[in-house]
């Protein structure tokens, strides 16, 4: 299967403290891939060196081949785009103001319309409230927001940090039913980081778990949700 | 008496419309670049004799000179975007100190080259308008026709643009505006510019009728200032209803009470709003 993502022997630094040492693995083409790990192990750390928020001091990010520039805007140029962590939308923008500064670099009229018709499909009640500030909606959909302004730079590669982070279960099942809609819909390469192994891992082809700064475990999502070792230290059980 | 009531009102709302020309430069300044802009004074004093150049010495028609002082001013806040402001870009306060710094140099630069003394500007217009009792000059009325389209023009470039939203959306979170493609070199100089051409506009549309010397800068600035903490920091509505606001209230205490009696009023208004409604009249929690 070939890799859409590729991360190898990745080093960051923030000041004296090590972050990520040598991590390497890949997310298959088309499919979705969990890297999960409890808090502080460096999961957070990945996404901002693909995007360029924090520089490497080694190892190398490539996108369908191509190395990932260290900077902002480097990784969206190679169609990778990230709904980060605490969702930060704008705001003060209206929620389809939020969707179309996802969509700042599409050029192309009909494309970031068809788009816009696709994430209101996926989340019909951004739809009921795109006039609405962003800041005022509820975290759920917030956080669809967050997902659909990702979605609206067309991306080949969708990073999504935390999505589950301080939502209710009951949203956490549902956007977990539209994460898979979206890969199979759009064949789209999903790389899903969160603190809820189970969610994740129910979810993803491949995983890949982290563990102060270091790849721990990788296998499929279901080898890695039997395991003992992982259900010991992730799951509770 | 009533006509009297009427002039005061509409000289507030041309005062209103100066200072909300000024405090949308200066809270866009802050807003895209954190750095609080204390030569953004001396821009409107700039503006105003580039457009007294353009006019007294060049001859160009006034809507021109407006123009191009417009043009020179986006120039102008770009290049001292790029010079002053870009080495402080992750420190507030030596940025907030340059542009003291900055405001020194303008302010007594304009003194070498201009003399202290006030200049004339001459009338764009004579001649009045008259509504039923009402005598409104008509080079008032053109101030702030003009004044008023170049808000609007400003509003709908910010609120319905694509360049427009980068620039709000950057003012509420540039590291995810930046890794949408949002480009901050870009962005910054176009912030600045545009704040600096709003005021530089503002003094040379002011001009004709409040007169033109390099001291003119330090009230409007300290308008922009009220105005951006009565209105609520970022908050474009309660600027447009603080500056307003702040416009009808020197004019009417003006006319009826005395000049000085105006600025006392505006500042126990400040203390009020600030003590009631710290976030300013429209403002949110947040900063």
């Amino acid at each position: 299967m070939p890799s859409d993502l590729s991360i190898r022997e990745l080093t960051v630094n923030y000041g004296p403290v090590r972050a990520l040492h040598g991590v390497s693995f890949d997310v298959p083409e088309g499919q979705i891939a969990a890297l999960v790990g409890s808090n502080g192990a460096g999961k957070s750390t990945v996404l901002k060196a693909i995007c360029g928020l924090v520089e490497p001091v080694e190892g190398t990010i490539t996108v369908g081949g191509e190395a990932v520039a260290p900077k902002p805007g480097a990784a969206l140029r190679l169609g990778v785009a990230l709904s980060p962590e605490g969702r930060r939308l704008f705001g003060r923008l209206t929620v389809e103001e939020n969707l179309m500064m996802g969509a700042y670099t599409v050029s192309d009229r009909r494309a970031r319309r068809e788009m816009l018709e696709r994430v209101y499909g996926y989340f019909p009640r951004l739809q009921e409230r795109k006039r609405q500030a962003a800041g005022s909606l509820s975290g759920g959909e917030q956080q669809m927001c967050a997902i659909g302004r990702a979605l609206m730079a067309q991306p080949r590669v969708l990073l999504l940090d935390e999505p589950s982070l301080g939502i209710a279960p009951i949203i956490v099942a549902e956007l977990g039913r539209i994460i898979e809609q979206i890969s199979r819909g759009l064949g789209m390469t999903v790389l899903l980081v969160e603190q809820n192994a189970q969610m994740a891992l129910s979810l993803a082809a491949t995983g890949i778990v982290l563990e102060t700064g270091s790849v721990k475990l990788t296998g499929t999502g279901h080898e890695l949700l039997a395991s003992p070792e992982i259900r010991a230290a992730y799951l509770g059980h | 008496m009533s006509f009297l009531i009427a002039q005061s009102i509409i000289n507030g709302v041309i005062l209103g419309t100066l200072y909300l020309m000024m405090a949308i430069g200066f809270t866009l300044a802050f807003g895209v670049m954190r750095i609080v802009n204390f030569a953004h004074g001396e821009f409107y004093m700039i503006g105003a004799f580039l457009a007294l150049i353009g006019v007294n010495w060049l001859g160009l028609p006034f809507p021109l000179a407006l123009a191009l002082t417009a043009a020179l001013a986006i120039l102008l806040g770009a290049l001292v975007e790029r010079i002053v402001f870009r080495p402080f870009r992750a420190d507030e306060l030596s940025g907030m100190i340059a542009s003291l710094g900055l405001a020194m140099i303008l302010q007594h630069a304009a003194l070498i080259i201009f003399g202290p003394d006030p200049q004339s500007f001459p009338a764009l217009v004579s001649g009045v308008y008259r509504l039923g009792d009402l005598i409104v000059p008509q080079s008032r009325a053109l101030t702030l026709g003009v004044g008023v389209v170049i808000l609007l023009a400003f509003y709908v470039f910010l609120m319905h643009t694509r360049m427009g939203r980068a620039l709000r959306a950057l003012v509420q979170d540039q590291e995810v505006a930046a890794i949408y493609g949002v480009r901050l070199e870009i962005m910054y100089p176009l912030g600045l510019g545009l704040g600096v051409a709003l005021a530089a506009v503002a003094g040379g549309l002011m001009a004709p009728l409040f007169g033109v010397s390099p001291f003119i800068g330090a009230t409007p600035l300290l308008k922009a200032f009220i105005v951006v903490i009565l209105g609520g920091l970022g908050s474009i509505p309660g600027a447009a209803l603080a500056a307003i606001l702040l416009g009808l209230i020197e004019s009417l205490t003006s006319s009826f009470v005395s000049a000085s009696a105006a600025d006392i009023v505006t500042f126990a208004l400040v203390v009020v709003v600030l003590l009631i409604r710290p976030a300013g009249l429209l403002g949110r929690g947040e900063a």
